[in-house]
């Protein structure tokens, strides 16, 4: 099991770095996330646009991944444990595997189901991206099977991403 | 942006997915997961179709004739290169703002380019 660490940056919205290290102390990969616990979504597709609204990239490609997702959920909903859900795929518009974690205290249509927590990820499409993909999904299943029922009722933002295995320190505001 | 290099850059997500199906690595973590649907393979082969029909003919072609011959038809330009060959593109067309505007190929393998915005 390689050994993670998570750096936290503070700007508008909070943006998370999980780092995977080997046992020399070498960064070997790392992850970028950002969260937003307090979504206002009441439906799958805004929910989707407003975390896509976090990623570092322009209004076209938000537009362009916000199709590919959805016809993903089309063709079979990513709903896991009850008020989970993990919209993803992969795609040329991103160059790294971002993620974004949000919330809904009310909760979204998803759209016959009512889900609170949201875990969007894309990936690259390159050589190794595949590996990313799979070791990201990994993690997630693992601390969703682990963790399930805490994830959804997490009271913040620390407690909710501490559950998804982001461990972190707060360095310095932006 | 140019709405044939939407549809090409969506087809090649498309594709992805398509091939993401028949990845073993991924099957497996999906089905643990409860992600998987049976006919979820066929659905999306059924929506490739749709897509292809809105594409004009010569591009649907070179997309097609390219996907077959490297892979991937459709990359990114990466600081004034081609993602795909690594090729440096014409500096009249990186600095032109409407770049995404029509579709650019490269001129060594023949990718079709875009940049991000």
């Amino acid at each position: 099991m390689l050994p993670r660490e998570l750096l936290i940056t503070c700007s508008t919205h909070t943006v998370f770095y999980i780092r995977e290290v080997n046992g020399k102390g070498e960064c070997i990969l790392k992850y970028t996330a950002l969260c937003k616990f307090e979504l206002s979504a009441t439906s799958r597709e805004e929910a989707i646009a407003e975390l896509l609204g976090l990623f570092p990239v322009g209004e076209r490609s938000q537009n362009l991944l916000a199709g590919a997702l959805d016809i993903r959920e089309k063709v079979g909903a990513t709903v896991v444990h009850n008020t989970i859900v993990l919209p993803h795929c992969r795609s040329i518009l991103v160059d790294k595997l971002t993620i974004a974690v949000g919330r809904s205290e009310a909760g979204i249509g998803w759209p016959d189901k009512k889900i609170h927590t949201v875990i969007l990820f894309v990936s690259p499409v390159r050589l190794n991206a595949p590996q990313d993909h799979t070791r990201f999904l990994s993690h997630i299943a693992g601390r969703i099977k682990k963790y399930g029922d805490k994830i959804v009722t997490a009271e913040n933002q620390k407690e909710l991403l501490d559950l998804l295995g982001f461990q972190h320190e707060e360095l310095e505001s932006r | 942006m140019n709405k044939q290099l939407e549809k090409l850059i969506s087809l090649h997500d498309l594709d992805v997915m398509i091939a993401d199906l028949g990845r073993k690595d991924i099957i497996k973590r999906e089905m643990e997961m409860g992600l998987q649907s049976d006919d979820a393979l066929e659905e999306l082969k059924k929506l490739r179709e749709e897509y292809c029909g809105s594409i004009n003919r010569k591009w649907r072609g070179l997309y097609n004739q390219l996907t077959r011959h490297y892979g991937n038809a459709v990359v990114p330009a990466l600081m004034g290169r081609c993602a795909g060959c690594l090729t440096r593109l014409p500096t009249a067309v990186c600095s032109d703002p409407e770049r995404n505007m029509k579709i650019h190929t490269c001129p060594t393998c023949g990718r079709i380019i875009y940049w991000a915005d």
